[in-house]
């Protein structure tokens, strides 16, 4: 039987945090890119969606925002935007930027 | 209660409001919108929603035609959970896509 | 401070501590396609005002005019996507389904596969609709998750959960409350809040 980590509907579960903590600048922007890619179809919802359930496990380790940047990551390689080397340098780049040490 | 509303047409349609569906029970792999909770569940049609895009197929690069009809079905707790705590006239609502769902 | 072109969507100055590394690769990711012309840092710029600004008030705006105009309160409860356009609301791709709480109804709102939540009525979900917690349970016991919201409906009340799992986005229109006779719709607006809207709570008047 196939069940993905994200079909939890009627799972067993603890109590439910009802305060809301908000959101993190970079989540901001990252909410951001990812909304503004999909409203201009750039990439579709559904495919991050399905890299998000494709996490397997991962998917429960992962904070919101974590989630949806990697599912973010690997649907820009499918379509060709940047390559995993790209973003790799790329990451490198902006990492000394900010921790020029 | 008459739901009227229905986003975009879907003339060519097998359900029609008030009818008794079920969701089918199978599991195939794969991204799909039909929650593993509903599979096997008979419910009635709330409304028609018309027809979109199939997320199916929209999930792995494809354009998702041919369109599919989109139905919203209202479901009894009580035939969803066997050991549903809440009311007797409790229900939940959710959509299904027509290749989910068969006559019940 | 870095404030220097005041273009927030690449400034990072609002976080304390090193960046994480998804944050990085957030960034990294936005860079590579300004870069690449994909984007630009002036659409994710305005994104983010909306998202700020704009966004989280449309939702109790639209609720107060439902209360106040019955001939909008239908028409927002057939089609909540045109109603809201009359507005000039434009939800984008949003279809809405205006869910409408009476005596004998209450509705709650949950997207058990995801988030899916109309975000361009009500701005982005709080943390606690995102939750796993609230993913599995709500579907299965929503009178034992309403009441940790301090929410208690009375037993000959349904209780309706809907599971926003497609294409369609949802919104509760809550009762008015008893005590609003004579206000304006801006005061109605200000005791409209967002856990209403999706279903957790109920306004009150002496809020």
């Amino acid at each position: 039987m196939s069940k993905g980590p994200h079909d939890m509907g009627g799972e067993a579960a603890g109590p439910i945090d009802t305060v809301d903590h908000g959101m993190k600048f970079w989540e901001k922007q990252a909410n951001a890119l990812r909304n503004t890619l999909t409203s201009r179809r750039v990439i579709r919802l559904d495919e991050l969606r399905r890299a998000a359930e494709d996490l397997g496990p991962r998917y429960y380790e992962l904070e919101y925002f974590q989630r949806t940047t990697e599912a973010l990551r690997r649907v820009l390689i499918e379509h060709g935007h940047f390559t995993e080397a790209e973003l790799t340098a790329k990451m490198a780049e902006v990492r000394r930027r900010y921790d020029p040490a | 209660m008459t739901l009227p509303s229905a986003y975009t047409e879907a003339p060519a349609r097998r359900f029609n409001v008030g009818e008794r569906v079920r969701v089918k029970l199978a599991f195939p792999p794969g991204h799909r919108r039909t929650p593993v909770y509903v599979r096997g569940k008979s419910g009635v049609v709330e409304r028609v929603c018309g027809a979109f895009a199939n997320p199916e197929e929209l999930a792995y690069g494809f354009d998702g035609n041919p369109k599919r009809v989109l139905y919203r079905v209202r479901f009894r707790q009580r035939e969803l959970w066997s050991d549903y705590a809440g009311s007797e006239s409790d229900h939940l609502e959710l959509e299904i896509y027509e290749h989910w769902l068969e006559a019940a | 401070m870095k404030h220097h072109d005041h273009d927030h969507s690449r400034d990072r100055s609002f976080d304390d501590g090193p960046p994480s590394e998804h944050e990085i690769m957030s960034r990294a990711m936005q860079e590579l396609l300004e870069a690449k012309g994909v984007i630009t840092a002036e659409q994710l710029r305005r994104r983010m005002e909306q998202f700020d600004a704009e966004f989280p008030q449309r939702g109790a705006r639209v609720i107060a005019h439902a209360w106040v105009d019955a001939d909008f309160r239908q028409r927002l409860l057939v089609d909540g996507k045109r109603a809201c356009a009359e507005w000039g609301i434009d939800l984008e791709a949003d279809r809405l389904i205006a869910v409408e709480n009476t005596p004998r109804l209450h509705n709650v709102i949950v997207c058990t596969l995801c988030s899916c939540y109309p975000r361009a009525l009500l701005g982005m979900p709080p943390t606690w609709y995102k939750s796993e917690n609230y993913r599995r349970r709500v579907v299965r016991e929503p009178r034992a998750v309403l009441r940790e919201f301090g929410t208690v409906i009375p037993e000959e009340v349904e209780v309706r959960v809907h599971d926003s799992n497609a294409d369609m986005r949802y919104v509760v229109v809550p009762m008015r409350p008893a005590g609003t006779d004579g206000w304006s719709e801006e005061r109605l607006a200000s005791i409209i809040t967002r856990d209403a809207l999706v279903g957790v709570t109920v306004p009150d008047a002496k809020r």
